[in-house]
């Protein structure tokens, strides 16, 4: 019963999603602009920074990290290892989209409801708690994930078309499919889960977006521990992430369940 | 068969007591008018006996199950028409029938929604977005959404407020066809014409429960049987033969009326029309005083917040 509890909400959420302008705006475009932009940042500093950009000690030492990681990028001239080390960023990069369109959907999933008044109806329901917030939660996760994957499909297609594509062989590694198809579910999951619950917790719109900031500090803090070279993500750092990520998945669901208060929900909201 | 029963339920919130101390039985197939002011406690009992939320004292029993420790099994078997339709506007009827009627296993979704869509008068707009709906379809759409899963106990929080009155109507109509079927509904309203008109007993509450009883019983509570004589014109005479019957025990005049308290209202009846007759008067109707059940409901307050003071 629950997953046909689950599968209604994950259907009705994605009628929703792709009726709302708004929302179908986030999940259908912000991923081709955090494509965009990473490529323009890759560009610009490839071609404004060149190989002076090598010598700085925070790109040395990322180098350094990089060429232990993948020895080959030692014999390529410094120009591309530059470009190599850039477009390596990118698979952490895309950890933004999901994070992103769960600040802008999750967040709202069960504010959006209380102000509706639908929600009072919905709990009247034999629905379980954990079924609700999870089939909110995939509701926006499943189309994100998607979309990061279709993203990361297009940056190669772009890496290629501005000539750089004999450098993919460098990037796309193990650690590359592992952030794709092991974190990227993971944190998708986990960001879905504190938007839903921090949009169940929150007292209007606004509250919630607060909370849902918090969503994407740690994928930031992940992008820069990379770039300035403290830790440089091999496969097995990336395995270790994502199965950490994936526990905090279940607890943030567990989290979830006993932080979503029915009686306050139902009595304080009108 | 008793179907709804509580036991000294109350709810407080924080210092605040919404409800205190209520006891009351609702029979299976009875409509219950639970009538009360704005902020009396009508929806947080409502709100307790569908398992919303759980009394902090006391109990209640819907269809054989505990409503603050069965919520799963209660949410199966009891349908709610909440304040506010609470439905998807940016759904279709339909859709909006089926995503609900999808959280019940025990259904036959499709066929549960094409009945009610009909019932509801709504087959012809089944395809059209609920933010496009009048309040009063938008109403019906809700009660439906009450019903698709075919509940024992229907719980319905001020069906008609809101809704103007040829909408009001419809709304009426539909909870008297389902009053027809026998089905078990507490209805909450502070419309006491609608609660007359809908409901076998009344229930007035006041944070307590001031009473609970038949319309006719409450009335007789508070104010004797009268039957109110409608004369062509006044005449001394007839009204000296007539208090002069041993069986009436209070009478005056008011124009053309004899207003009376008789011993037995319905067995005296027809020798206090011979006895008129007889003396000479004419006799144009004969009817029993009514009194509003509005009279009732504020004397009931009125008693209330003195006991208060």
């Amino acid at each position: 019963m629950s997953r046909r509890r689950i599968r209604n909400i994950l259907l009705k959420e994605w009628v929703l999603l792709f009726t709302d302008l708004n929302s179908a705006f986030v999940i259908t475009l912000l991923p081709f602009l955090v494509v965009g932009q990473g490529i323009l940042y890759i560009w610009l500093a490839f071609r404004f920074g060149g190989e002076s950009m090598l010598t700085t000690s925070v790109f040395q030492t990322a180098l350094q990290k990089l060429t232990e990681a993948i020895p080959g990028v030692a014999q390529l001239p410094g120009n591309e290892q530059l470009l190599v080390l850039l477009i390596s960023q990118f698979n952490l990069f895309l950890l933004l989209i999901p994070t992103m369109i769960a600040m802008s959907v999750a967040t709202f999933s069960i504010v959006d409801e209380k102000l509706s008044g639908s929600l009072e109806a919905l709990l009247a329901t034999p629905v379980k708690t954990w079924e609700l917030l999870l089939g909110k939660a995939l509701a926006g996760a499943i189309p994100a994930l998607a979309m990061t994957w279709i993203s990361a499909g297009v940056f190669l297609l772009a890496v290629s078309g501005l000539g750089w594509g004999d450098l993919t062989g460098f990037v796309v590694t193990a650690g590359w499919f592992l952030t794709l198809f092991l974190l990227t579910p993971a944190v998708a999951i986990l960001s879905f889960m504190l938007g839903v619950t921090g949009s169940s917790r929150a007292k209007d719109p606004r509250g919630a977006q607060n909370t849902a900031l918090l969503i994407i500090l740690p994928v930031f803090t992940l992008i820069g521990i990379q770039i300035t070279g403290i830790v440089w993500f091999t496969p097995l750092l990336i395995l270790v992430l994502a199965l950490a990520v994936i526990i905090a998945d279940f607890i943030s669901l567990r989290a979830a369940v006993r932080l979503f208060r029915r009686e306050s929900i139902i009595v304080q909201w009108r | 068969m008793v179907i709804i029963e509580t036991f000294g339920l109350s709810r407080k919130f924080g210092k605040t007591t919404a409800v205190e101390d209520v006891t009351l039985s609702v029979e299976a197939g009875e409509v219950l008018g639970f009538l009360g002011p704005n902020g009396a406690g009508k929806t947080t009992t409502i709100r307790m006996l569908a398992g919303m939320i759980a009394p902090t004292k006391g109990h209640a029993i819907v269809a054989g199950h505990r409503t603050d420790r069965d919520v799963e099994q209660l949410h199966e078997i009891v349908g709610m028409l909440t304040q506010t339709p609470g439905l998807y506007d940016q759904l279709s009827a339909r859709r909006n029938l089926e995503y609900f009627a999808g959280f019940y296993p025990s259904i036959e979704s499709q066929s549960q929604v094409e009945k009610y869509l009909k019932l509801m008068g709504l087959r012809e707009r089944q395809d059209s977005k609920v933010g496009t709906f009048s309040k009063g379809m938008k109403q019906r759409l809700a009660l439906a959404r009450a019903l698709v899963h075919e509940p024992k106990v229907l719980f319905l929080d001020e069906p008609t407020a809101g809704l103007d009155p040829e909408a009001a109507g419809e709304v009426r109509q539909l909870i008297r066809t389902l009053r027809e079927e026998g089905r078990t509904i507490f209805l909450s309203t502070h419309n006491l014409n609608e609660a007359e008109m809908l409901s076998s007993r009344i229930a007035v509450i006041h944070t307590r429960l001031l009473a609970l009883d038949t319309p006719e019983q409450l009335r007789r509570r508070f104010f004797r049987r009268q039957i109110i004589v409608q004369l062509e014109a006044s005449d001394a005479g007839v009204m000296e033969v007539v208090k002069r019957l041993p069986f009436v025990q209070e009478i005056h005049e008011e124009g053309s009326q004899l207003v009376l308290e008789l011993a037995d209202s319905e067995r005296n009846r027809p020798e206090l029309v011979k006895a008129i007759v007889e003396a000479g008067g004419r006799v144009i109707a004969v009817s029993e005083k009514q009194y509003p059940l509005e009279e009732v409901y504020l004397k009931l307050l009125r008693e209330e917040n003195q006991n208060e003071s």
